[in-house]
């Protein structure tokens, strides 16, 4: 194995690690174990949104109405939460499976809108996805009155009810499971999170389905007269990705409780920022569920620890900003590379 | 009068030589017929002549006065101009635009629009053009498209036209029509050459014809006094041979039978029939809806009328995911653009069409994929036989092993092959040709398409050559030389 396909291959997760052993050194309260806890929670949504991303973009496809399915799929899941009957008659843990089932619904559904509308109508992904991005949000506003909506008010008759079905979700969403040596826990969207990172990487690298997403991406023609369902394979990213929106949306509402229809606005463009700097190419074919995880993290390091330097959040978005640009002069440079090395 | 000559042009591309000491003269006020079969170096003659590619060798003298062309810039300004099949136009801009594009006028460094407009409309007229020029290229028909082409090189003052294939996509109307234009800019003396396989132009357009063949000049005379057969024969020459295959078995029951099979503007009422331990040919030229055909057998495109039978069963695929459930695979002709997925393993890329095969709920078992890719790897004899390797590193013998693999791995009963050794070097060639053999004689039907007569020759137990979307004839493999072939994908040859 040459230098070059070892940089191909390791090359993000490398300057992680660089980035961590710099922030160790030069950043006090970096190196902590409730730092790093913190890391994870923060980069949880952006992973999730950017894990179901990746399968789309392996398509050479692109999801952009994730942002807005959150906020769609959130106010959805928080008004069945909060539901007087809803909550009378299933009680405050069902309330939750409810809304957890709405939400990561509607945000299926919505990809398989995304999905049929690329796959089978042949229209280009980046329009179909802005279309439903703004009708999303568009619904999210309509739906709320453009209110955040969940917290009952101190009159309402259902009103500890209600209450004890947003503690219910909460404890997915805000919920922190003890573990020795970790005073404040471990927070469980970060665990929903690992886990989701782990079951994408597992069917895109172990199962039918993924190497299909692969194939189409790298050659749909050839794909195709390999005897692939083509349009399923589409159809199947999206509804993907629109799960995963709708289970950011959950964990979010769970976290705040309460949905917000202005909630995710413009995290579409975070979760390709995540895809991109771990690797998958914009052109298809390549990219892997873990490379959305370091990308995710890239970015969420780079923020805690200028956060923690005190520096204004305006200089962060300028330092992500740099980071996507080098990320993708690096894919550029490694391009005669990687037919060498192979795509993961 | 115009004199443009070449003398000795020598084109090498890795591997192949593309030209072989060409010499070709153009005369002014002359049609100058270039002849060839696909492959014998038309396209990088026409290439050279407008400085799209730079010979190795040779000279180009116009008027005497020796030039060189950089780039095609070059060769526009000294009045030569090349019409390829695929129009350089620009689909959104007006036809007018288009005549002018590259010499615009301008006031004060401004596009002058009214001047555009006269000056394209005036070289439109002289063509007898009857289109607006405002008109977008897009809304063009084809042969509207082509006179914008001309129209652009009379703008230019050209003094050679070259054309390639013109009447290819045109009606017969529209043919009549270009050939009236063809002859109008003879009278101008514009040296023009035709690059064509219909004899009859020839015969109708040209007064002098250039035969190519294998990057040589075989043959150059005056049209009026050759025969069809001379030309054809010219042609066809002593081709190298192949060594031919025989069958081990005779053919048995017909596995896919083909009648009455049409699809509109690609080809009409084809019937033939491919039985099992047979190697059957499609041969023709390019164009003549090979692909086409075999596209419909697989499933890629839906043919408009006609009936598919396979092992005495209806058939009529609408994927090729159902072809291939029906025991059809076919291998196309272009491999790194429909064939390999070549940011792909070899493995990924032989189980491909298998994959299902080697799953237990849908996850892949590593080790079952692994041993049946290297099987099949083993057999066809890859080099290097290394499974991990991406497909798009391999050589082009070696990649369309890949290809092959694949399909293999599927069993099919009905393999059809697009240019199976296209690009492939020697040594593969003859593997690839050993293994369709022994399919054929293991009881499977195979079915080749090859714009290589050699090849056809080598191969084919019947030939079916199809002419213009038409089959013209059917040919005993054994026996047929590749004149016989010839004689029938020619159109408007009168061999036949």
């Amino acid at each position: 194995m040459n230098a070059r396909v070892l940089l191909s291959r390791y090359g993000v997760p490398m300057v992680l690690a660089l980035l961590v052993v710099a922030a160790s050194i030069g950043v006090p309260g970096f190196f902590t174990r409730a730092n790093f806890t913190t890391i994870l929670l923060h980069v949880s949504i952006n992973a999730i949104l950017a894990v179901g991303l990746t399968y789309v973009i392996i398509t050479a496809g692109i999801d952009l109405s994730v942002g807005s399915l959150v906020g769609l799929c959130g106010v959805l899941a928080a008004a069945t939460l909060t539901d007087a009957a809803v909550v009378r008659t299933l009680g405050p843990a069902g309330a939750a499976v409810a809304a957890t089932f709405v939400g990561l619904g509607v945000g299926a559904l919505l990809g398989f809108v995304n999905g049929t509308l690329v796959a089978s109508l042949r229209v280009a992904p980046f329009i179909v996805t802005l279309a439903t991005m703004t009708v999303g949000r568009g619904a999210a506003r309509l739906f709320t009155g453009g209110l955040p909506i969940g917290f009952p008010d101190a009159g309402d008759p259902d009103y500890a009810g209600k209450v004890a079905a947003l503690d219910a979700l909460h404890l997915l969403g805000g919920g922190r499971l003890p573990l020795p040596g970790l005073p404040s826990g471990f927070p469980v969207p970060a665990l929903v999170m690992l886990a989701l990172i782990a079951a994408g990487a597992f069917v895109l690298s172990r199962t039918r389905f993924g190497r299909y997403v692969y194939a189409v991406g790298g050659n749909e023609e050839a794909s195709r007269l390999s005897g692939i369902p083509v349009q399923r394979i589409l159809l199947g990213v999206y509804v993907i990705s629109g799960a995963c929106a709708g289970l950011a949306a959950v964990l979010l509402v769970g976290q705040l409780r309460s949905g917000g229809p202005d909630t995710g606005t413009m995290y579409e463009l975070n979760a390709i920022a995540a895809a991109v700097i771990g690797g998958t190419s914009l052109f298809g074919g390549v990219g892997s569920a873990w490379g959305a995880l370091t990308g995710a993290l890239l970015i969420g390091v780079l923020n805690n620890a200028l956060d923690l330097l005190g520096v204004q959040s305006f200089w962060q978005e300028i330092a992500k900003g740099v980071i996507i640009l080098l990320a993708v002069l690096f894919d550029v440079f490694m391009k005669s590379g990687r037919a060498v090395g192979g795509r993961r | 009068m115009t004199t443009l000559a070449l003398r000795g042009i020598i084109k090498r591309y890795p591997g192949v030589t593309a030209l072989d000491s060409v010499d070709l003269t153009l005369e002014g006020g002359q049609v100058h017929a270039l002849l060839g079969e696909n492959g014998a170096g038309k396209s990088t003659l026409l290439k050279v002549l407008a400085g799209a590619t730079a010979p190795d060798d040779g000279t180009i003298t116009l008027d005497g006065a020796p030039v060189t062309f950089a780039a095609p810039r070059d060769a526009l300004e000294l009045g030569i101009t090349v019409i390829y099949q695929e129009f350089s136009l620009v689909p959104a801009l007006s036809a007018a635009a288009n005549v002018m594009l590259g010499m615009e006028p301008t006031r004060f460094g401004l596009l002058d629009a009214a001047a555009e407009r006269a000056r394209a409309a005036a070289a439109l007229t002289a063509l007898g053009a009857g289109f607006d020029p405002a008109t977008p290229v897009a809304q063009l028909a084809v042969a509207e498209r082509q006179l914008a082409e001309l129209a652009r090189a009379l703008v230019r003052d050209a003094r050679v036209i070259a054309l390639d294939e013109p009447t290819a996509a045109l009606s017969h109307r529209e043919t009549e029509a270009l050939f009236a234009r063809v002859r109008a800019l003879r009278e101008r003396g514009i040296a023009v050459v035709l690059v064509t396989h219909r004899l009859e132009e020839v015969r109708a357009l040209a007064d002098t014809v250039t035969v190519l063949r294998d990057g040589r000049r075989i043959w150059t005379g005056v049209v009026a006094d050759a025969t069809d057969a001379t030309i054809i024969h010219h042609m066809v020459g002593r081709a190298v041979e192949m060594e031919r295959l025989a069958a081990a078995r005779a053919p048995g029951e017909p596995a896919l039978v083909v009648a009455g099979l049409t699809r509109d503007r690609a080809f009409r009422d084809i019937a033939f029939a491919v039985r099992r331990g047979e190697i059957v040919a499609l041969a023709g030229l390019v164009g003549a809806g090979r692909t086409e055909v075999a596209r419909c057998l697989a499933g890629a495109d839906r043919s408009t009328a006609g009936t598919m039978t396979l092992q005495g069963e209806p058939y009529a695929p609408r994927s090729p995911a159902e072809a291939i459930r029906r025991g059809v695979f076919y291998l196309p002709e272009e491999r790194k653009t429909q064939g390999l997925v070549l940011g792909m393993s070899v493995q990924e890329n032989v189980t491909l069409a298998t994959l299902a095969r080697f799953c237990r709920a849908g996850v892949v078992r590593a080790s079952a994929e692994r041993e049946a890719a290297q099987a099949q790897v083993n057999a066809l004899e890859l080099r290097p036989p290394d499974l991990a390797r991406a497909a798009g590193t391999l050589s082009g013998g070696n990649q369309q092993k890949v290809v092959l693999a694949k399909a293999l791995l599927a069993g099919p009963d009905v393999l059809i092959v697009d240019e199976p050794t296209r690009g492939v070097d020697v040594g593969a060639k003859s593997e690839i040709h050993r293994r369709l053999r022994s399919l054929a004689d293991a009881g499977k039907a195979v079915l080749v398409i090859s714009s290589e007569l050699p090849e056809v020759l080598a191969l084919a137990d019947r030939i079916v050559v199809l002419c213009e979307g038409r089959v013209r004839g059917e040919l005993d493999g054994r026996t047929a030389g590749a004149q016989d072939v010839l004689a029938l994908a020619l159109p408007g040859s009168a061999a036949a």
